[in-house]
């Protein structure tokens, strides 16, 4: 159930975002395209960093499950 | 029965994180070499007098002392400018009076321009201006046969100023950086693969697998940066480039993986079906990625006949940073794997005893 909450109030967020995504690429870009394009790196920079923070999150996820199993058992 | 945690270990975590930074600071803020960005108009006939407006970029058109530019047909067959007007750093006139004597050409021939000035060095456009030729003469006459004066060259490090990529060449720290780390990481997962195949140790099948999954998130990000890139290079985020579309089927290869070893229950059976299966993708990897981009056109440089990984698309400048940023990537992702490890041996271990 609470799984379940989760996962909608994920779902709703990343259905709005999707759903802002094409007018927010139009915006930016003219922006990302400026000076050499060199917004367009910053992008890539960025996909890397959130990357490697989703895994991060992940990983604090499933330590978390776990450390409540340990807490539980004792 | 695990292995205790070394604090002196640490070193290549610290190494990974101060390259990274490395060649995020560095490879943001060594500027570009100096350019031309655009070129008006673009067509000329032959025998006209037509002024050219350059745009450079990065270029110092007033303060970089005397400047010249040239049109070239080919090897030997150039025109000076007779006049050349500098409007600002990034903005210059230049008149060419090209001749009606087109040596042997006839129909439509673009010509290159080059231009140099003391600071900036020279700045090469090729299909700068596509010349229409009409009744031409064959002699050759109003051409010089070479430009006569030495051109000058950049000496301060600067990453090298390639059309339509500009700035956008900085992502080869970044994007192809990624796939690399995450061959030596597949790499590793193969290893831990066959290692379990011969030894049968459970602990072989959790490393194998943690450096599969860090690679797959790395391959996951290669394509999402390379079609950011694509879009603001290519203009679209998906190309039907080989390379593309060969890649996507080595990561759908992967992500079977995944799928694979979610859907068996059994650990002994698990690890031994996974290691056979990694075998097996890593072996579909290579004529996937390395083999078929190669045998036809590609958009990626190093296929399709284009040299691989060098002259301007790599050169030694790029270089300060993009081996550094392909260590730093690994010991990253290594560092991943080690966490994602340590998770399962202590997940492993509770099961056991409970």
């Amino acid at each position: 159930m609470k799984y379940h909450s989760k996962f909608r109030k994920f779902a709703s967020l990343t259905g709005a975002f999707l759903a802002i995504c094409p007018s927010l690429m139009a915006q930016q870009t003219d922006f990302l395209r400026s000076t050499g394009k060199i917004y367009s790196v910053v992008a890539v920079i960025a996909i890397v960093f959130i990357g490697i923070a989703f895994f991060l999150y992940r990983l604090d996820y499933k330590l978390t499950k776990l450390e409540n199993q340990i807490k539980n058992e004792q | 029965m695990s292995e205790r945690i070394n604090i002196k270990g640490m070193w290549w975590k610290g190494l990974g994180v101060v390259l990274f930074l490395y060649v995020i600071v560095g490879g943001m803020m060594i500027p570009l070499k100096p350019g031309i960005l655009s070129i008006q108009p673009g067509n000329a006939v032959n025998g006209d007098t037509v002024k050219l407006e350059v745009t450079g970029y990065n270029t110092h058109f007033l303060s970089g002392g005397d400047l010249r530019t040239w049109l070239k047909l080919d090897s030997s067959h150039f025109i000076q400018a007779f006049q050349i007007q500098a409007t600002g750093e990034t903005m210059c006139k230049a008149t060419f009076a090209i001749p009606s004597s087109m040596a042997s050409y006839t129909g439509v021939q673009p010509l290159t321009l080059i231009l140099d000035n003391e600071v900036d060095g020279y700045s090469i456009q090729p299909n700068a201006i596509f010349l229409a030729i009409n009744d031409s003469l064959s002699t050759g006459e109003g051409w010089d046969s070479s430009i006569d004066e030495p051109l000058h060259a950049m000496g301060q490090i600067r990453f090298p100023y390639r059309n339509i990529l500009h700035e956008t060449i900085r992502n080869t720290f970044f994007h192809i950086a990624l796939w690399f780390a995450m061959f030596l990481l597949l790499l590793a997962g193969l290893w831990h693969a066959v290692m379990y195949l011969r030894q049968g140790l459970p602990q072989q099948d959790i490393q194998s697998a943690a450096y599969h999954k860090v690679a797959i998130l790395f391959g996951l990000l290669g394509i999402a940066t390379g079609s950011v890139w694509a879009k603001f290079t290519w203009n679209t985020f998906w190309t039907t480039d080989v390379k593309l579309n060969m890649t996507a089927v080595a990561m759908l290869i992967y992500l079977a993986y995944l799928i694979l070893r979610n859907t068996i229950a059994d650990e002994d059976k698990r690890a031994r079906v996974s290691a056979g299966y990694s075998i097996f993708a890593f072996i579909a990897l290579i004529p996937l990625v390395f083999v078929i981009p190669r045998l036809t056109d590609s958009l990626h440089p190093g296929n399709g006949g284009n040299p691989a990984l060098g002259g301007e698309d790599l050169d030694n400048t790029l270089r300060l940073f993009f081996y550094p940023s392909i260590l730093a990537l690994t010991l990253l992702g290594n560092w991943m794997a080690t966490l994602l490890i340590r998770y399962e041996k202590i997940r492993e271990k509770m099961f056991y005893h409970s």
